[in-house]
């Protein structure tokens, strides 16, 4: 292996036990956690009371138009 | 911790495992490979590009040529094809003599960067060194591809070629071309009407002379048939006063080509 | 924090209504200026496709021009479209997005302008620099070695905002959108570093350079466009007709089977090719496993529309929206037959493939950012889209444009694969074979660059303050009846 070769094998296999090694502990704390639990309240995040479910802000004018 | 940092994790898990199996093993897989020697004292193949051979590799690679030719040569078992009795078969790249054998990964060892190509809008170049040979006609042909094959829609690449005028006497490395390739480097070329009345006024004895020379029958140029008969002699005769000669970068690049000898060497690997 | 209309004050309604508009503005400079920059490179990419599109069918055009030969046009051509417009859009949306969705203002903007001057400095000097002729032949990577510092500067910059925004959230629920741009913002530095490094700063000879290559140049399609485009539509779509996303669910495991699988599947480019037979199995595992976030992104993406197609009559974002989420079902499934052998070794190195990328990248990812402009231009500038003619003109010639190229140059394709397969067809007849199918989509791209000039103009109207002062009302193509 020359110099470059191990340079670049450092990198990449130093990274991925890294970031992977921490990825998979977090992963696993987030399932214990119930960070993907309740996707659907989740889904209404994006409405508000201006633009709310049921009124569309590219179609239909809404009330104060 | 929030559930950012969950996600910004879980991205990198996920993108690790491709990583590791896409480049990492190939690298490690491919990267210790060495050059070929069969016995002792063999020529090990295959060898770096040097001189000017390399310094066409940068022409081809500046100008896109791998945009349109690929440089490998897929196996026996590549394809799908029936021949006219509707009988099955596979692997074209060797029958339309692209390679010798297919290319496998140690032809490409010192390849930087390895210009593979995805898209053959024309043939695969791999080992066009060894399918064609000809220094000329790659220069003909890159002047203008339609000088070699009339259905070509391969650019012209008229811009490594200077036209120059005779002095003393024509160069070695001049295109033998005729006149229509020359005149206009890049296009072919005719005269308008006018001026071939003009060139016919100036020089058409000796035109009539020349051409008589190679022909059976004489030719009447007070006719518009004979006239028309004998601009398109005139036009395949290369010009007397002007030659066009490739510049550095237009050698470099044929050097390069001529070099391209990818399917030919036989290694162990590449049997199939 | 579901809201219905009868329980909500209109005490509530304004104040929501302003805090939004307070996000907004805090992210108009910046993303204004990403977005008209996108806009430039998109007709600068334009023109640079035409060009080339009409020399393989014209060969004689420009014939003694170095700068624009075949080659040169090809390379500045994806630089201009794809780190230019795509890319540009991309950081407009996960800007804009992210402001929104975090319900944050945007900090530091000024550190924004720098970005987004660096980054166009990167895609100048790539394009000038292809056209005098420093590209580098590497497909998607062929920018000269002075221009990828530029990106990568402007890139950290980006990522890191998009971040920041993220950090200083006030909404605590993640939306399906953000883990998208969270994903992407994070990848694409990544994959560009990794490439560049290993291609350019310390290379990797021979053919792990393509693996690296091709790893880069599909997931810089599926892990950078991908992600925006379809959190874009993941927006969009639910907002416009004011109904939640059908299955929040199956939008998080698409999120993780996208990020898991996507990236195994690059190489069917190399297919035949001088690599171990093993990557290419693998790959295609990797394709079969797309469907899994395909099919749960086109549940998704189809099911919220149920009922409601009518509205593609009334609202031009979700038009181009929707048209770019039915792509994207179209060109996953496409990818993923792909993958099979017998449909590879036929469509390998023909213009199949092109077909295929530009349903990728223009009928998907592109679409869906016309969507995003229309719908996220006016509530920046506060004005309405001037012309309803231009729009349409816009999305009747990208539509039909694209459907044409697709189609000419995917019949077109097929059939050159079959005959460069039979070694008793002459190259001489595939060439010939080909012409009519180069001259369609020649006139597709004429469609398409007239609708980028529609826009365009669209675009600069907007910007010079010929619309409408916006009152909160959406754009229309057709007044719709009065609600009942």
């Amino acid at each position: 292996m020359t110099a470059v070769d191990i340079a670049l094998f450092a990198t990449v296999v130093g990274s991925i036990v890294l970031f992977g090694g921490a990825a998979a502990l977090a992963l696993g704390w987030a399932f214990r956690d119930g960070q993907f639990d309740n996707f659907d309240q989740g889904s209404k995040s994006i409405f508000g009371p201006d633009e709310p479910v049921g009124e569309p802000t590219d179609a239909f004018p809404g009330a104060n138009l | 911790m929030d559930r950012g940092i969950v996600i910004f994790l879980g991205a990198l898990l996920t993108f690790s495992s491709s990583w590791l199996g896409l480049v990492v093993f190939p690298f490690r897989q491919l990267g210790q490979e060495q050059p070929y020697q069969k016995d002792e004292g063999d020529i090990p193949y295959p060898q770096p590009l040097q001189g000017l051979a390399l310094a066409g590799m940068r022409v081809y690679q500046h100008n896109g040529c791998m945009y349109c030719h690929t440089q490998q040569v897929r196996s026996e078992k590549f394809g799908d094809w029936w021949d006219a009795n509707g009988e099955h078969k596979t692997g074209a790249d060797i029958k339309r003599s692209y390679g010798l054998r297919r290319t496998v990964s140690r032809d490409y060892i010192y390849d930087n960067p390895t210009m593979l190509g995805t898209m053959r809008t024309g043939p695969d170049l791999a080992n066009i060194g060894v399918r064609n040979p000809s220094e000329p006609w790659h220069h003909t042909h890159l002047l203008n591809p339609r000088s070699a094959n009339s259905w070509s829609i391969m650019p012209s690449f008229a811009f490594l070629y200077a036209r120059e005028k005779i002095v003393g006497s024509r160069s070695d490395k001049a295109l033998s071309l005729a006149r229509e390739w020359t005149v206009d480097p890049g296009y072919r070329w005719r005269p308008s009407a006018k001026e071939w009345e003009a060139i016919l006024a100036r020089q058409g004895d000796s035109l009539v002379a020349q051409y008589t020379a190679g022909q059976p029958a004489a030719i009447d140029i007070t006719t518009t048939e004979g006239k028309k008969r004998l601009l398109e002699f005139w036009l395949t005769t290369p010009e007397e006063e002007y030659q066009v000669v490739p510049k550095a970068e237009g050698e470099a690049l044929v050097a390069y080509l001529l070099a391209l000898r990818k399917a030919e060497f036989p290694l162990p690997e590449a049997k199939e | 924090m579901a809201v219905t209309v009868a329980e909500m004050s209109q005490h509530d309604r304004a104040k929501s209504a302003a805090e939004r508009a307070a996000i907004d503005a805090s992210c108009r400079g910046p993303v204004l200026v990403f977005a008209s920059s996108a806009v430039f490179w998109l007709l600068a990419g334009s023109m640079l496709a035409l060009l080339a599109s009409v020399k393989l069918h014209v060969p004689y055009l420009f014939t003694g021009s170095a700068e624009l030969t075949f080659g040169r046009v090809r390379m500045a051509h994806l630089q201009a479209v794809g780190i230019g417009w795509a890319s540009l859009a991309s950081v407009a949306a996960c800007l804009w997005l992210m402001c929104r969705l975090s319900r944050a203002e945007l900090i530091y903007p000024k550190m924004l302008y720098l970005a987004g001057a660096l980054w166009n400095i990167g895609v100048s000097l790539a394009v000038v620099g292809i056209i005098l002729g420093d590209g580098q032949s590497v497909e998607w990577l062929d920018a000269p070695p002075y221009a990828p510092p530029f990106f990568v500067a402007a890139l950290g910059i980006v990522s890191a905002w998009t971040v920041a925004v993220f950090r200083r959230r006030r909404e605590p629920h993640l939306y399906v959108t953000q883990w998208y741009l969270l994903g992407a913002v994070f990848w694409f530095p990544w994959i560009y570093l990794v490439a560049q490094f290993m291609i350019f700063w310390s290379p990797a000879v021979g053919v792990v350079q393509p693996i690296v290559n091709w790893w880069f140049g599909h997931n810089v399609l599926g892990l950078w466009f991908t992600p925006v485009a379809v959190g874009t539509a993941y927006y969009l779509i639910p907002k416009i007709i004011g109904r939640p996303v059908h299955s929040y669910y199956l939008s998080i495991i698409g999120f993780w089977s996208l990020a898991l699988f996507y990236s195994w599947a690059g190489m069917h480019h190399l297919i035949g090719g001088p690599i171990p037979a093993w990557l290419a199995t693998a790959s295609t595992v990797g394709s079969m496993m797309m469907f899994i976030p395909v099919i749960a992104v086109a549940i998704n993406h189809h099911m919220t529309l149920l009922g409601h197609f009518h509205r593609l009559r009334y609202s031009p974002a979700l038009r181009f929206t929707v048209f770019g989420a039915i792509s994207y079902t179209l060109v996953s499934f496409q990818g993923s037959l792909m993958a099979l052998k017998s449909v590879s070794e036929t469509v390998h190195f023909t213009h199949y493939i092109v077909a295929h990328a530009h349903l990728g990248a223009y009928a998907f990812v592109t679409m869906i950012m016309f969507g995003l402009f229309y719908y996220m231009i006016p509530r920046l500038t506060g004005r309405e889209w001037a012309s309803s003619v231009l729009i349409r003109i816009h999305f009747w010639c990208a539509a039909v444009g694209i459907t044409t190229y697709f189609v000419a140059l995917s019949i077109g394709g097929w059939w050159q694969g079959r005959m460069m397969n039979n070694p008793d067809v002459p190259f001489a007849n595939i060439v010939a074979y080909l012409l009519p199918h180069w001259l369609t989509r020649t006139l597709a791209g004429l469609m398409l660059t007239i609708g980028h000039v529609a826009f365009a103009i669209s675009f600069v109207m907007n910007l010079a303050g010929w619309g409408k002062q916006r009152s909160g009302g959406p754009t229309f193509f057709v007044e719709p009846e009065k609600k009942t």
